[in-house]
């Protein structure tokens, strides 16, 4: 049976390739490495594609990529080793600097990059809708966040932390 | 005696400083405990989703070891 650290592999595989520039684990997967379980059934994977000459952004390199190695997209997922992976390629300028700052997590002798729980917080509120929100609180309350690193990067992004009302 | 609202509120704090800190002693545990247990979640929310909405294709327990 395969196991998460397969997963990881490929990952790292597409960018050693340079499929993709680089990439880190973003939503509620990469919030399990700083905070308590919560269940989710996908696992979302910011990407910084490489410099094309195309005037639009497309995943299908990418996917053509992962075809090859017998990982099959459907719509918005590719099923990696039983896991569906959804690759969100950066869509502004929050997302690309969190994939820049990832954190490298070691998970049984594979590295695998992790947004930063600062910048999960920030991406979190600035997405939106009721359960970014409970995730961006769940991670204020129980991880280990650099509060002065975080209001210096929702400041820089203008978001509005939902704490700013009560000082 | 001594069963006063003063006495039921302090009691009703312990209940939340006890829940806060069971929050973040879960969230100190090992990366691949809380996968195992991630993987758990997804086994018993998974009958529960079902039997109120139609799920997608990839809402289904993971088939991995942790």
């Amino acid at each position: 049976m395969a196991s998460l650290p397969d997963v990881f592999g490929v990952l790292n595989e597409m960018k050693a390739e340079g499929v993709v520039e680089d990439y880190a684990l973003g939503g509620a997967m990469a919030a399990l490495f700083y905070a308590e379980p919560t269940r989710t059934y996908d696992l979302g994977v910011f990407v910084i594609l490489p410099p094309s000459d195309q005037p639009i952004v497309t995943l299908t390199p990418v996917y053509a990529w992962l075809r090859a190695r017998g990982f099959e997209a459907h719509a918005e997922h590719v099923l990696i080793h039983g896991v569906p992976v959804q690759l969100i390629p950066a869509y502004n300028e929050l997302v690309e600097e969190a994939i820049t700052a990832a954190r490298n997590h070691d998970y049984d002798d594979v590295t695998v990059r992790v947004c930063p729980p600062e910048h999960l917080i920030a991406l979190a509120l600035q997405a939106g809708g009721g359960k970014r929100r409970e995730r961006a609180h769940q991670l204020l309350e129980t991880a280990d966040i650099d509060r002065a690193l975080l209001d210096e990067i929702m400041s820089r992004h203008g978001i509005q932390g939902p704490w700013s009302h009560n000082g | 005696m001594g069963d006063g609202p003063s006495s039921r509120g302090d009691r009703v704090a312990d209940v939340f400083r006890a829940k806060a800190e069971w929050h973040r002693r879960q969230a100190r545990l090992p990366i691949k405990e809380k996968v195992r247990i991630l993987l758990e979640l997804q086994r018993q929310d998974h009958l529960l989703l079902k039997q109120h909405r139609q799920l997608e294709w990839w809402e289904e327990p993971w088939r991995i070891d942790s």
